[in-house]
């Protein structure tokens, strides 16, 4: 039953990573806002909204909370929140694979450090 | 591959899509309660959902969501996802002082532990990004 919601947890964190992903290669393909402009930054807006990885983005996301509130109606917040803390370790590694952002010590552990701290906040 | 680093005016943007979404979440909670209907099922989902799109609690929700998208695509113009990402766990330091201060909740020691940790996660996380690994 356990492995079960861990499983579903993990898929809805797929989904949702698989967004970012998306939306980050969205950012990456634009020229960087000058937030001082506004004129900049409707570009920028415009430039993303024309980049057909923000809508997959957006699709791969809504899929993830959907999948994310099957796992709620199976399961206590309480136990689906502390699970949920996997995510910052999937998000890493998937940035490593698909963006191809390096991973530094400072990174895995900070990265460590907020899962642990994520988790003992949801569990307490 | 922007290496930028986690400058304070990209932190605050971070804070703030964090602070939304806590917002949103109250909204979608008090939206549903609304409802009055406690239980999805087949039989009721369109029910559910035509209750909830007359909602004004809910479309209110969806905006701040809307608005956090933008703010997040920003973020992403100018730092790494694997940066960006640990850092947006300060909702999680955010909600249990918030409850503490206004609601007058407990806050135990397991959960000051906790935000003791994402702070030095989220500075850990933070402090990668000064390294350039010679890629510049």
């Amino acid at each position: 039953m356990m492995l079960k919601i861990i499983i579903i947890i993990l898929v809805a964190e797929l989904w949702g990573t698989a967004g970012q992903i998306l939306f980050k290669k969205s950012a990456n393909k634009v020229a960087t806002p000058d937030l001082r402009s506004m004129a900049s930054y409707l570009t920028f807006v415009k430039d993303i909204l024309s980049t057909y990885t923000i809508w997959s983005g957006l699709a791969a996301m809504a899929a993830g909370m959907v999948i994310w509130l099957v796992a709620l109606a199976q399961t206590d917040l309480s136990i689906a929140f502390p699970i949920d803390s996997m995510q910052y370790i999937v998000a890493m590694v998937a940035a490593r694979i698909f963006l191809d952002e390096k991973i530094d010590l400072m990174k895995l552990v900070g990265t460590l450090l907020v899962v642990a701290g994520v988790f003992l906040v949801a569990v307490s | 591959m922007k290496r930028n680093p986690v400058t304070l005016k990209i932190f605050a943007m971070i804070v703030m899509t964090d602070l939304g979404e806590s917002i949103a979440e109250i909204f979608f909670k008090k939206g549903l309660l609304e409802t009055g209907i406690n239980s999805v099922n087949f039989g009721n989902i369109l029910e559910f959902l035509s209750r909830n799109s007359s909602s004004a609690l809910v479309w209110l929700g969806i905006a701040v969501y809307i608005v956090n998208f933008f703010i997040w695509i920003t973020v992403l113009s100018r730092i790494d996802l694997s940066i960006a990402f640990p850092v947006g766990s300060t909702s999680y330091i955010f909600i249990p002082v918030f409850s503490m201060i206004f609601l007058g909740e407990d806050v135990g020691p397991e959960r000051w532990l906790g935000i003791a940790l994402i702070v030095a996660g989220i500075h850990f996380v933070s402090k990668s990004s000064h390294k350039r690994d010679g890629d510049r």
